[in-house]
């Protein structure tokens, strides 16, 4: 697989650029995963002790954080696309012989491995102790994680087109983009306990179909037709914004950055 | 220094006279993003009716306290990365200010503010503080304004102390440690906005003394409606504060020392940084 030979190695070069320092310069990394875990889970053990119905039960919350904890790189997709742009390292990526969208999207794959060896699959031989099942409620739950990042994708690149067009103001998008992100992504708290009727608004907007809908099959709380079905649309909708979005916008591309 | 805070509040001024459309941009980034922050929890503590023995409006005056905070480090410490001192540091940018005919505490201390552009924070926050205490029912006495002033005035040294004490290992590890202020600043702020009430002991104490996230909004809400936890004084973050500045000040200028025997040389005669 000669063509594919590129890409394994650009995903290589990544996975080494995390580690080349020592394991040790993943420990940042590994405590704010550790310090954004803990308080949530200790959250959601408060509130099934209280009188409200939740909805969910304490083992879905708690499995449903867990594993955003251990999948988090896939669940909400971030390339190095807005940076190198900031950068001024983007427009690099045109001398070499493949897709933009190729590379960027190897480049990230090899980023996520180190995190997923040293953090992930000993969370993952452990969360038996917390009285976490790491075993999906439903098998769909698979194809859904693969919608979810191939939309995670699209819309990383649709917000590189929005950092393009922001030129030195790259942090707004950024700023924008992380807490948006993180409240309508359903990753932090899912939108099947939230009140005035915002589930169904929150599932149907398209950073809905991210992570939260993956995790609600994870742990059971939603129906599969409907999760799979909605991030379906999204991808087929945002892909073509995407790809004509980045074309339009690289004659925009800045090569002197810092 | 009031002569250097007017000065950078019109520098901060013509910024956003210059370009109306960026400016409106970043202030509506700031209030998105932190209102952002702040509303999961809320919708949280409404849907049911409170959090760990704080009611809604209760968690909502602790996410409004976090969104001031917020709002008075943008607008005190955000120009030229003041409060997120290991950029700085790390960019070896620490030079440019040697050469100012003006001390660098009184830099550190003035080259931040930004009135204008940085405050659309502490506006919001104000303003869902009010709500909080409107729906809260209670009467406040009048010097309770002079203690939520100090609260705050003394969270807000234990994020720029921390920031600084974490900001040391810059001067060693430039590169490496670039991002540190921001590591501790983040870090701190995404727990701050947990209501610890209702949560075990020994998830609550490290949070009050070791990680001090919970002296950030959660103690002084409880401490200025008088339930200031485990019995302890409501100006025990008074004592973190000058513990954590101890450290920050001692550490600083050492590294500080080292820095200027060694220099941080990270640009290329063309701009970029190595």
């Amino acid at each position: 697989m000669p063509a594919m030979h590129k890409y394994t190695a650009t995903a290589l070069t990544a996975l080494r650029g995390q580690t080349n320092g020592g394991l040790v310069y993943l420990l940042p990394a590994i405590i704010v995963r550790l310090m954004y875990l803990l308080p949530l889970m200790f959250l959601w053990r408060v509130i099934a002790d209280g009188e409200t119905d939740v909805g969910m039960t304490l083992t879905q919350l708690l499995t449903y954080t867990y594993v955003n904890a251990l999948l988090s790189e896939m669940l909400v997709v971030r390339t190095m696309a807005s940076a190198w742009n900031y950068e001024g390292q983007l427009i690099n990526l045109y001398a070499r012989p493949f897709p933009i969208f190729g590379q960027l999207i190897a480049q990230t794959v090899g980023e996520w491995m180190p995190m997923l060896l040293v953090f992930s699959l000993p969370m993952l031989a452990i969360a038996p102790l917390f009285g976490i099942s790491v075993i999906p409620v439903t098998g769909w739950f698979f194809p859904s994680l693969l919608l979810c990042i191939s939309l995670g994708f699209a819309l990383d690149f649709i917000f590189a087109c929005i950092t393009i067009r922001l030129r030195g103001m790259a942090w707004l998008g950024h700023s924008i983009r992380m807490a948006v992100v993180s409240l309508f992504s359903g990753t932090v708290i899912p939108f099947r306990i939230l009140p005035f009727g915002l589930t169904r608004i929150f599932e149907v907007q398209p950073f809905g179909s991210l992570g939260g809908a993956s995790l609600s099959l994870f742990v059971g709380a939603s129906d599969p037709m409907r999760i799979i079905i909605v991030q379906a649309v999204w991808n087929i909708i945002l892909w073509p914004v995407a790809i004509i979005w980045f074309a339009q916008s690289k004659e925009r591309l800045v090569s002197y950055g810092g | 220094m009031l002569s250097l805070y007017a000065l950078y509040a019109k520098m901060d001024l013509a910024w956003l006279l210059r370009d109306r459309t960026f400016a409106v941009l970043a202030i509506l980034a700031d209030v998105i993003s932190n209102l952002s922050s702040v509303t999961g929890i809320f919708l949280l503590a409404w849907r049911f009716d409170g959090l760990g023995g704080m009611n809604r409006f209760e968690v909502l005056f602790m996410l409004a306290y976090t969104t001031v905070v917020t709002g008075i480090f943008q607008t005190f410490c955000s120009g030229g990365n003041t409060g997120h001192i290991s950029r700085r540091i790390g960019r070896g940018q620490l030079e440019h200010m040697f050469i100012q005919p003006v001390s660098l505490p009184m830099q550190l201390a003035t080259e931040g503010f930004i009135p204008f552009s940085g405050s659309s924070n502490l506006i919001s926050g104000a303003v869902m503080m009010g709500i909080a205490l409107h729906n809260l029912d209670i009467t406040l006495p009048w010097w309770w304004i002079l203690s939520l002033a100090g609260n705050l005035l003394i969270t807000m040294a234990i994020i720029l102390g921390s920031s600084y004490f974490a900001a040391c290992f810059t001067f060693y590890a430039p590169v490496q440690a670039e991002e540190i202020s921001s590591f501790v600043i983040d870090t701190f702020g995404h727990i701050s906005t947990f209501p610890l009430s209702g949560m075990p002991r020994y998830l609550q104490l490290p949070l009050i003394t070791f990680i001090p996230t919970g002296l950030l909004a959660w103690f002084p809400t409880l401490a200025l409606f008088g339930k200031a936890p485990f019995g302890l004084s409501a100006w025990y973050p008074l004592l973190i504060a000058i513990v954590i500045w101890l450290f920050a000040v001692y550490f600083f200028r050492k590294g500080l020392n080292h820095y200027v025997k060694k220099g941080i040389n990270r640009y290329h005669p063309m701009g970029h940084r190595r």
